[in-house]
């Protein structure tokens, strides 16, 4: 929960470094404290096991510096990713404000991805979040591993939500930066909209459209933050690989309606062409529908005909077999 | 705890975020003080259960503020685990015992942690009676400020902007 000190002028925010165990969740906060400037970073502290696992969770705080008078400062945690530390994975969730998913592109590790970003999805639920809400990416870590996965098959296994993903060898440091830069703005994007939703919602009229006129201004850098990540290389271990568009912009979907996809994972053209054929089936139908219905109403027409034709001639043969009885008698 | 689905913007975003204004910091800051006086502690602090600090009196020059209030919210989330295993909801104020100094902690609403350092020129006892009644009147301030109907103070107009900015500079 972002929690925003009008006294020190203080916004502090919470970002979870999620993964399966051994992914690289540890080693990318490493990194970042060992590249961070001097004056932006705090100690990182680790309560981990003697063989150096996670146990319970790694900090450090990393300090924006001042953002229009207020200091704001994110607090990075790692969660311990062995299954077995489930509660105590929880626990560091409470109150997050983002998450990066740090993925194993190795192929023998693809079931515990997934296993682990269901947990991720399931441990938020517990405390009322839900993922589709929550700013979050994946970083598919050990790019340079021989048995990593392509790119493409993670993202139609694991990037359910169509989020921005990146490339990372996290032990070199490749990724690492890309990846929590984009996290970090989208986080900081969300605050910023919350603020401006409530403006327009609570404001008196004028000030309200004043703050309404300032809302695309606020949305457009969102486009820009991943747009300034390096352009996706298709290289192994290169480092971001699809900043998806703008994240920011892109309208919460439910599930199985995710919104615009990463450019990546939009339907390839020959799926693309399939579904226009299908619309243009689905038109074809309608049309053969309008024709039945059209054809549908001419057979009642003909039948109402029909029907008038025998009433007359019966009528004909009423009147003739009155007038034949009247000569007869 | 309402629906989420239903709150207002305000409440939305009081249910999403926790803020602190300057002048309830102010009398909370008053409050500490006056309890570091009667209790004779070294120092206090205001943690949220994020473990983001919201403000302290005392001595505080040798403390790593950032990580002690991450430390004390990852133990007493810890607890609370335990709590729930027990039956408990939660425990409500925890106690660690050093050969010099001392933490005593009590949660205070639901949303904040009243950290306490202490040594041997006091005893846990008269922090204890302290800081439970420095708890209450903490939950009465917070009750004021929940209470309030004026609008809430807002971040700067540029603060997205600004923050974007900085990101670019920090991570380049």
């Amino acid at each position: 929960m972002v929690q925003i000190n009008f006294a020190l002028k203080e916004v502090n925010c919470k970002i979870v470094f999620y993964g399966p165990g051994m992914s690289g969740k540890t080693t990318n906060l490493e990194i970042v404290h060992q590249k961070a400037p001097e004056e932006n970073k705090g100690e990182l502290t680790s309560i981990s096991t003697d063989g150096d696992r996670t146990l319970f969770f790694d900090f450090m705080p990393l300090d924006l510096g001042n953002v229009a008078g207020m200091r704001t400062k994110f607090q990075l945690y790692t969660v311990p990713g062995q299954v077995y530390y489930n509660s105590t994975r929880k626990l560091v969730l409470q109150g997050v404000d983002g998450v990066i998913f740090v993925a194993d592109s190795d192929a023998e590790k693809l079931q515990e991805n997934i296993e682990s970003y269901e947990n991720l999805i399931e441990n938020l639920a517990e405390y009322g979040k839900d993922i589709r809400e929550l700013p979050h990416v994946i970083q598919y870590n050990k790019r340079d591993h021989p048995n990593a996965m392509p790119v493409d098959e993670l993202d139609r296994t694991l990037n359910r939500f169509g989020v921005p993903t990146f490339e990372a060898v996290a032990v070199t440091g490749e990724g690492v930066f890309p990846t929590l830069k984009v996290l970090a703005g989208m986080v900081l994007e969300s605050i910023d909209r919350m603020d401006n939703r409530r403006s327009s919602a609570s404001r008196p009229a004028p000030r309200a459209e004043a703050r309404a006129q300032a809302a695309p201004r606020a949305e457009a850098p969102a486009q820009s933050a991943p747009a300034a990540a390096p352009a996706a290389g298709g290289k192994r271990g290169q480092a971001p690989a699809r900043p998806a568009g703008s994240p920011a912009r892109r309208p919460v979907a439910p599930r199985g309606q995710a919104g615009p996809r990463p450019v990546a994972q939009r339907p390839s053209p020959s799926r693309v062409a399939s579904s226009a054929a299908r619309r243009r089936g689905g038109a074809a139908h309608a049309d053969a529908d309008q024709t039945r219905g059209t054809r549908t109403g001419g057979g009642r027409g003909v039948f109402v005909a029909v029907l008038s034709t025998l009433f007359l001639a019966a009528a004909v043969a009423g009147v003739v077999f009155f007038v034949m009885q009247n000569q007869q008698g | 705890m309402s629906d989420p689905g239903k709150m207002s913007a305000n409440e939305r975003l009081r249910h999403d975020r926790l803020t602190f204004y300057k002048e309830d910091i102010e009398r909370i800051d008053r409050l500490l003080a006056e309890f570091l006086r009667l209790s004779g502690a070294k120092c206090a602090l205001l943690i949220d259960k994020e473990g983001h600090l919201v403000t302290r009196r005392g001595e505080v020059r040798t403390i790593d503020m950032d990580t002690i209030s991450a430390l004390v919210a990852g133990s007493f989330a810890a607890t609370k685990e335990m709590a729930r295993l027990l039956g408990e909801n939660e425990f409500t104020a925890l106690y660690h015992q050093g050969t010099r100094d001392n933490i005593q902690l009590s949660l205070v609403g639901d949303r904040t942690l009243l950290t306490i350092l202490f040594d041997d020129r006091t005893t846990v006892g008269m922090v204890r009676l302290y800081a439970n009644e420095t708890a209450r009147k903490l939950s009465e301030i917070y009750g004021e400020a929940n209470s309030r109907t004026t609008p809430d103070p807002q971040l700067d107009r540029d603060y997205g902007n600004s923050a974007r900015r900085k990101l670019e500079n920090l991570f380049d």
